[in-house]
């Protein structure tokens, strides 16, 4: 059996384990409840009580069990609130996460070191650093939960919401959307990857280039390009280097890094890729891209050169 | 009153008697059946429609879980399966739901209530109809694609026009706005109902609990619908005319028409559970024969948690950006709404323990309600902690939560509650064999169906999904509660044949069979019973020996027809002493025509067919003034001898009179509105830098007063015509200020530059003048009415004087919004 | 003729209804839209989404279409002119959605890449609305 990809059971962070560790104390008393007013209910079909004592358990349920439960749920409630991580702009690392229909555009920035990067649909983490996420909605409501990590918050034109998180180990957790946005809404995931913090900055520094045009001997490669600005993929998608200005869509400079397309609904590979080209509403109906009238030719070398765009 | 042991008759009585209270509550034959305006014949409309949608929506239920039963399934496509969970969620809460709850009221509660009829026949039969073809115009849309499709709460600005660019959403606010007609209208029924028809005898200390809970259900609809209205009006003037208050960059906000649904929508979930579980309460004695075990405290409990139940609207909320103290104030009272529910349900544990428990249909179900209400209710506390909710939010753990809780606390003991009185009916009880098997499928399928979605939501499945990847871990929980659907219906539908089969045998009494306490089990037709009983105690059944036989004979209240026509008691709501004889009104084509001519109105301007539109409204117009004309004449016997030596008043003025506290539940209902506009105003302008915004003005010094002037003018005419009926010119005079006054208000505003579409708080404000449009337009034509109509006479001063009542209500508003606007 | 008092309040009163009623029948006559041949409207809304057109444009009928950077599209099937200065027949207008560069090198709105059959979709569309 596969691990869960997306448990708040299976917690990955400081937050994630006090969240699963509180959802575990609240199911076994509320179990443990359950139970004892179970039992009571179907002893009721054996037991004929006096009256003074039917009226104590009114009193005893009603009242002097759930009084001081509920009063001590609400104090613990609060307690644990207070643990968890409150969002603090005061961190080394930004990111802005703006929800689309239906994807993710994923912006950082590094105070340290000034670099600033843009992507799509994947966030990558150092292990063992908090880092601050500014959500926000480019249209309509949405919401970032990464159960692993933390509970969910939602993204809301014209507000910026904060949330910080924290990874403790390596992995990758998957996030979903978790607010009604439309018909896509179920294939609006993302991937959260945590990492080394040296394999972080690497990566940071990466995702920050912009793409250096391939050299003269790659026959396929020029021709991907080519193909790329010729059917003016670039009127809605940035390459930076390649072509600028492009917002409707995610930022492709460095589409091959990331492990799935279309947040998340197609695991990136060749195929999925010339797929989903040719045809986004076979996988996405209803996905705002239209259908890419390509000769087959055309598709595969567009495919190779985005396969380089790492 | 007589003294003890004598009846408020005696007998023989005399001859022709019977057969004149028979002839004045005769059943309508053949097409005249549409002109029926009788609780029964309307409750057995009412019930039969409502399980009708939830029929429909359980369908729509079992499509979507055939969809997800497997991963990456094409069943359904996403446009479909998103159409299908809005519609499933909307019918439920909005078609089954609420109409059901009101439906068991008016079936049962006049004749628990030892009345004859409800106060307002003629109404009830109107949101009757209105509901049926609103909501059958509503389903129809499913036919053509153009179901809503936004979910059952709608959230913009995904419904905004922008994303939801087609007449689906149209048609869901269209749909909402009937229900809403219905519920302001039951609402009015039950409050005057419970508190002024009450049989002698009968205080509010020996009320059956159900009327109790009935009681506060309707107050708890009187404040709970008006945001509902205010936001759906709000959300149709953003779509129709680009008033933008819910989007963010014309300074709107999604989060208003949050706060907005939800101050309805939390206390509506109460609305539909404090009726059954008032049922449970009325059921529960009879079926282990003993009186409820601590009466009063459940009583307090329903009060308690229909007043918290209004402090709970934000844990809808907790992942919206609230700010910390109204997070925890709701948790906290989330939490705390607990208790009088565990009051309750140990009371019903504590008198199954008293009394003898037999597995008969109803008991099952009552032991079903409790075993799955509760498990709801403890996940209920688990998500309003918040951290926890903070994962469980929009994922299927609250999906799981919601159903246990609407399933236990409402479907079961509906079932229960038809087991237990269909011999109300035709005197059958239904196959008590076939209910072991319902019960057994309905109980499995219940919890087959919606316990893996606890773990699925925790797994990380959110809400609202067409499908899902195989890689997820959630398809043997989602196989798993597609058989459980499946077992759910196939109970619904084993129940569905049994109901159908009982009906249709032929008519007998009842004969008590659960040897129950309360009235509605005297022997009933369509006049309910042959006299209005007096009631010495809570258990009138019990403790009162010979009380069938003594109301059947007509040996209490009221055995005849004093007038030849429909009447009942009114009784003091205290002391539930006769106070005067109200006199019915009988079957009529209008409410069914004025509701076909509403119905259409609305349903064809929503499909852009002005002309036919109209012709529609022209006809709900010229029924509406029919049946105004028709209420409110002028009586011809003075006095009525409703007992031995006892003669009663016929009708009643002034304060008396129960269409004047009838008007002023409207008068709440009407400033609930008002004060959901304000909120509005009020909203919008705390999230503005500068108040007014950029480019928006209000008018300047004299006009306000002017306006003030004018309507406190109109308002002391109006109180003047009241104490000089008669005369004609105050009230033409109070119409004139009133009019001019809207008019000044309307044009200063103008004038002053009034865009509703450039900015949301100017739409709100525009919002706030519309509304006081809209009570000029209403109350101008009543001033040319009641003139016209000669209602200005003492004797029949009943529409003069609510109409007074409604202009003051106006008047208030106009001056207090003008205040508003200058304060901020 | 001599008219007394009443005989002219009656003709007032007659004109006050009648007279407006008239004018209501006085609609200009609406132009009726350039032919389509071939495109579907059905897939042109759904093209037009897709290509998100609507984020320049208001185009009623389709999702995330309200867009105020450019000219709205309401009632395109009544319009006389493309782009404000071609007549609106449907080649000009399918010309002008795959490549409006080649028609005004200034004008700001960007070649999609939208293929000819696509444009004559589109085109369907825009010309039902009325």
């Amino acid at each position: 059996m596969t691990p869960p990809l997306q448990s708040v059971l299976s917690p990955a962070g400081p937050d994630g384990v006090l969240l699963s560790r509180f959802s575990w104390l609240l199911f076994a008393v509320g179990a443990a409840i359950f139970l004892v007013v179970a039992t009571l209910v179907l002893a009721s079909v054996v037991r004929k009580v006096r009256r003074s004592q039917s009226r104590r358990l009114v009193i005893v349920g009603g009242l002097l069990f759930p009084v001081p439960l509920l009063a001590a749920l609400m104090g613990w409630s609060g307690w644990q609130a207070a643990q968890l991580t409150w969002p603090f702009s005061g961190t080394r690392i930004h990111v802005t996460v703006t929800a689309h229909m239906w994807w993710w555009e994923v912006r950082y920035r590094d105070t340290a070191t000034g670099r600033e990067a843009v992507l799509a649909n994947e966030l990558r983490l150092p292990v063992g650093e908090r880092v601050y996420l500014a959500l926000t909605s480019e249209d309509v409501l949405h919401a970032f939960w990464v159960p692993a990590l933390a509970g969910k918050a939602d993204m809301v034109p014209g507000r910026v919401h904060g949330l910080t998180l924290h990874a403790a180990a390596p992995g990758r957790y998957r996030g979903q959307c978790a607010e009604y946005c439309g018909t896509q809404h179920a294939a609006m995931a993302f991937d959260v990857v945590a990492v080394a913090p040296q394999e972080f900055d690497t990566w940071l520094a990466g995702q920050a280039l912009m793409v250096t045009p391939p050299s003269l001997s790659g026959a396929a490669l020029h021709r991907g390009r080519e193909v790329f600005l010729a059917a003016r993929c670039g009127a809605c998608h940035t390459v930076r280097g390649v072509a600028e200005g492009g917002t409707l869509g995610p930022d492709l400079t460095h589409v091959a890094s990331r492990s799935h397309l279309a947040a998340g609904a197609l695991p990136f590979s060749r195929a999925a890729l010339i797929g989903w080209i040719a045809n986004p509403q076979a996988a996405k109906p209803g996905a705002r891209m239209p259908p890419a009238t390509l000769a087959p030719e055309e598709l595969q070398a567009l495919a190779t050169w985005l396969e380089t765009l790492r | 009153m007589n003294g003890p042991g004598r009846t408020p008759n005696r007998l023989p009585r005399p001859p022709g008697e019977y057969a004149a209270l028979e002839r004045a509550w005769r059943k309508p034959a053949g097409w005249r059946v549409l002109t029926a305006v009788n609780n029964t014949r309307i409750g057995r409309l009412y019930l039969a429609t409502a399980f009708g949608f939830f029929l429909f929506a359980g369908i729509l239920a079992l499509a979507m879980r055939l969809q997800l039963a497997v991963p990456g399934n094409d069943l359904l496509q996403p446009a479909t399966y998103n159409q299908f969970f809005t519609m499933h969620g909307t019918v439920m809460m909005f078609l089954f739901a609420i109409p059901m709850v009101e439906a068991i009221a008016v079936f049962l509660l006049p004749g628990m209530l030892g009345a004859r009829d409800l106060p307002f026949p003629r109404l009830s039969a109107y949101a009757y109809w209105a509901y049926a073809f609103g909501g059958a115009g509503f389903i129809v849309t499913l036919a053509f694609g153009l179901a809503p499709d936004g979910g059952w709460f709608m959230y913009p600005p995904l419904t905004g026009k922008e994303y939801s660019p087609g007449l689906n959403a149209d048609f869901w606010l269209l749909g909402i706005g009937f229900i809403e007609i219905s519920a302001i209208a039951g609402a009015v029924e039950l409050i005057i109902g419970i508190l002024f028809t009450r049989t002698p005898g009968m205080t509010l200390a020996r009320m059956p609990v159900f009327a109790w809970s009935m009681l506060v259900v309707a107050a708890m609809v009187v404040f709970a619908f008006p945001p509902l209205i205010a936001g759906t009006a709000l959300l149709e003037l953003e779509r129709a005319y680009d008033w933008p208050f819910f989007i963010a960059a014309r300074g709107g906000d999604p989060v208003l028409w949050q706060h907005l649904f939800w101050f309805f929508g939390h206390p509506e979930v109460y609305i539909i559970f404090l009726p059954a579980a008032g049922m449970a309460s009325s059921m529960l004695p009879a079926l282990v024969q003993t009186p409820l075990v601590a009466r009063r405290a459940v009583i307090a409990s329903l009060v308690a948690v229909g007043s918290l139940s209004f402090a709970l609207w934000m844990h809808h909320m907790f992942t919206a950006g609230l700010g910390q103290l109204e997070t925890t104030l709701v948790s906290a009272a989330s939490m705390a709404i607990a208790i009088p529910t565990a009051v309750q349900v140990f009371a019903w544990i504590a008198t199954l323990w008293r009394g003898r428990v037999q597995f008969n249909a109803p008991t099952l179900f009552i032991l079903g309600f409790l075993l799955v209400f509760v498990l709801g209710g403890l996940t209920g506390v688990m998500v309003a902690a918040v951290p926890f909710d903070w994962q469980a939010h929009d994922s299927y753990f609250i999906v799981a939560h919601l159903h246990y809780v609407l399933v236990g606390g409402l479907v079961f003991p509906m079932f229960a509650g038809a087991y237990f009185w269909m011999p109300l009916f035709n005197g059958h009880r239904m196959s008590e064999a076939l209910a072991r098997w319902v019960f057994g499928l309905v109980f499995a399928g219940t919890n087959v169906a919606f316990f893996p979605m606890h773990i699925s939501g925790l797994l990380g499945m959110p809400r609202r999904v067409y499908t899902y990847g195989s890689e997820m871990g959630w398809t043997a929980l989602n196989l798993a509660s597609t058989v459980g659907a499946l077992l759910l219906a196939g109970g619904v539908a084993l129940f569905t044949l049994d109901l159908v089969r009982t009906l249709r045998r032929p008519q007998k009494a009842h004969n008590n069979p659960w040897r129950a306490s309360s009235l509605e089990w005297l022997p009933q037709d369509e006049y309910a019973t042959r006299s209005q009983p007096e009631v010495r105690s809570a258990e009138p059944l019990w403790r009162q020996a010979l009380l069938v036989e003594q109301v059947a004979s007509g040996m209490h209240w009221l055995p005849g027809s004093v007038t030849g026509k429909r009447e009942t008691l009114v009784t003091g709501w205290r002391d539930a002493r006769p106070r005067h004889l109200l006199v019915l009104p009988g079957d009529s084509w209008l409410p069914f025509l004025c509701a076909l001519g509403t119905a259409g109105f609305f349903l064809l301007m929503t499909m852009q067919q002005a002309v036919a539109a109209w012709l529609f409204g022209a006809l709900a117009i010229v029924t509406l003034v029919a049946w105004l004309w028709r209420a409110d004449r002028p009586l011809a016997a003075g006095a009525a001898f409703v007992a031995e030596g006892i003669a009663l008043p016929v009708g009643a003025k002034g304060t008396a009179s129960h269409s004047w506290w009838a008007t002023w539940v409207l008068v709440v209902v009407d400033a609930a509105i008002f004060a959901s506009l304000a909120f509005t105003l009020l909203h919008l302008s705390m999230r503005l830098d500068t108040c007014p915004p950029p480019g928006a003005h209000l008018p300047g010094a004299p006009w306000p007063w002017l306006q003030a002037t004018l309507m406190a003018a109109s308002s002391v005419l109006a109180w003047w015509s009241g104490r000089r009926a008669g005369q004609w010119w105050p009230m033409l005079a109070a119409g004139g200020c009133l009019v001019a006054a809207f008019a000044a208000d309307l044009g200063a505003h103008r004038y002053a530059g009034l865009a509703p579409s450039r900015d949301a708080w100017s739409a709100a404000v525009a919002a706030l003048l519309a509304y006081e449009g809209l009570h000029v337009a209403v109350l101008a034509p009543a001033v040319v009415f009641v003139a016209a109509r000669g209602k200005l006479r003492e004797a029949s001063r009943a529409t003069l004087d609510n109409t007074i009542l409604l202009w003051h209500c106006a008047v208030g508003q106009a001056l207090a919004g003008l205040v508003l606007l200058q304060m901020l | 003729m001599r008219f007394g008092k009443t005989h002219d309040k009656a003709r007032a009163g007659l004109l006050t209804v009648i007279l407006p009623l008239g004018l209501c029948a006085c609609q200009p006559d609406k132009p009726s839209p350039p032919a389509t041949d071939g495109g579907e409207a059905r897939r042109g809304q759904l093209l037009l989404a897709q290509f998100q057109c609507g984020s320049c444009h208001t185009i009623p009928g389709v999702e995330a279409a309200r867009g105020r950077a450019a000219p709205s599209l309401a009632e395109y099937g009544l319009r006389s002119y493309t782009a404000g200065r071609w007549p609106n027949q449907q080649a000009n207008l399918m010309r002008w959605i795959a490549a409006p560069h080649s028609m005004d090198p200034a004008t700001l709105m960007p070649d999609m890449g939208v293929s000819a059959e696509e444009a004559r979709h589109m085109a369907a569309y825009l010309y039902s609305l009325k």
